[in-house]
């Protein structure tokens, strides 16, 4: 099981600094469990992104998914997170 | 200036990379190929939806007189939906568990290292190396 290629995930490094990057405070940190959490929700993100993408093209009838499918359902994405 | 403006580049292709991976294992699973403008998309979409995340963190932490943002700030921003914010309080749960039981480990070994001679040392560095984090717990 573990033999396969890794599993897909932020870095937990990226997105410690990527936080710090929009932080309008640099007095502002971020605990440890909190950096892999936000992981986690960005992995969901992206995640749902894909999947969200691939239904409308699927709908549409087209074996790519293109840059029209996703903008349908980046409204309806952005209000969900 | 410009030293900031190129980190900010440096870590957008870090996302566009493991986005595109991300759509890689979702375009096997449902038979569908992303376009390269589909993906820099969702990759664009992914990094302004991380600044809006940060600033509702530093927000939220900042609400609750604090200056480090913890678990509790990230589950805040994920309330919007309840699968979500479920799914998220379990992840928060296991990271916990996992974290107290490595605090454990860290702890007993270094009673171990205090108390026995060599040979239970290198035991338990032997023992543990397979965990991959001897380093750490000897450091």
């Amino acid at each position: 099981m573990d033999d396969r290629e890794p599993e897909v995930v932020f870095k937990k490094e990226t997105v410690g600094k990527l936080l710090s990057l929009s932080f309008r405070d640099e007095k502002t940190k971020v605990s440890g469990d909190a950096v892999l959490l936000m992981a986690e929700m960005l992995k969901i993100f992206v995640q749902e992104a894909a999947r969200r993408a691939a239904k409308q093209a699927d709908a549409e009838d087209s074996d790519t998914v293109d840059i029209d499918h996703f903008e349908k359902i980046l409204p309806q994405l952005l209000l969900d997170f | 200036m410009s030293d900031e403006f190129s980190h900010s580049q440096r870590l957008k292709a870090a996302i566009h990379f493991t986005v595109a991976r991300f759509c890689e294992e979702v375009g096997q699973d449902c038979q569908k190929k992303y376009s390269k403008l589909a993906i820099a998309a969702i990759s664009e979409t992914t990094f302004k939806q991380c600044d809006i995340f940060a600033r509702d963190l530093e927000a939220f932490a900042r609400h609750a007189k604090r200056t480090t943002v913890n678990v509790e700030d990230v589950k805040l921003a994920a309330r919007r939906s309840t699968s979500l914010a479920n799914y998220i309080s379990e992840k928060s749960e296991e990271l916990t568990s996992i974290t107290k039981e490595q605090k454990g480990r860290r702890k007993k070994q270094t009673g171990k290292r205090t108390s026995g001679g060599s040979l239970p040392e290198a035991a338990a560095t032997g023992a543990d190396s397979s965990m991959g984090d001897d380093q750490d717990a000897l450091a």
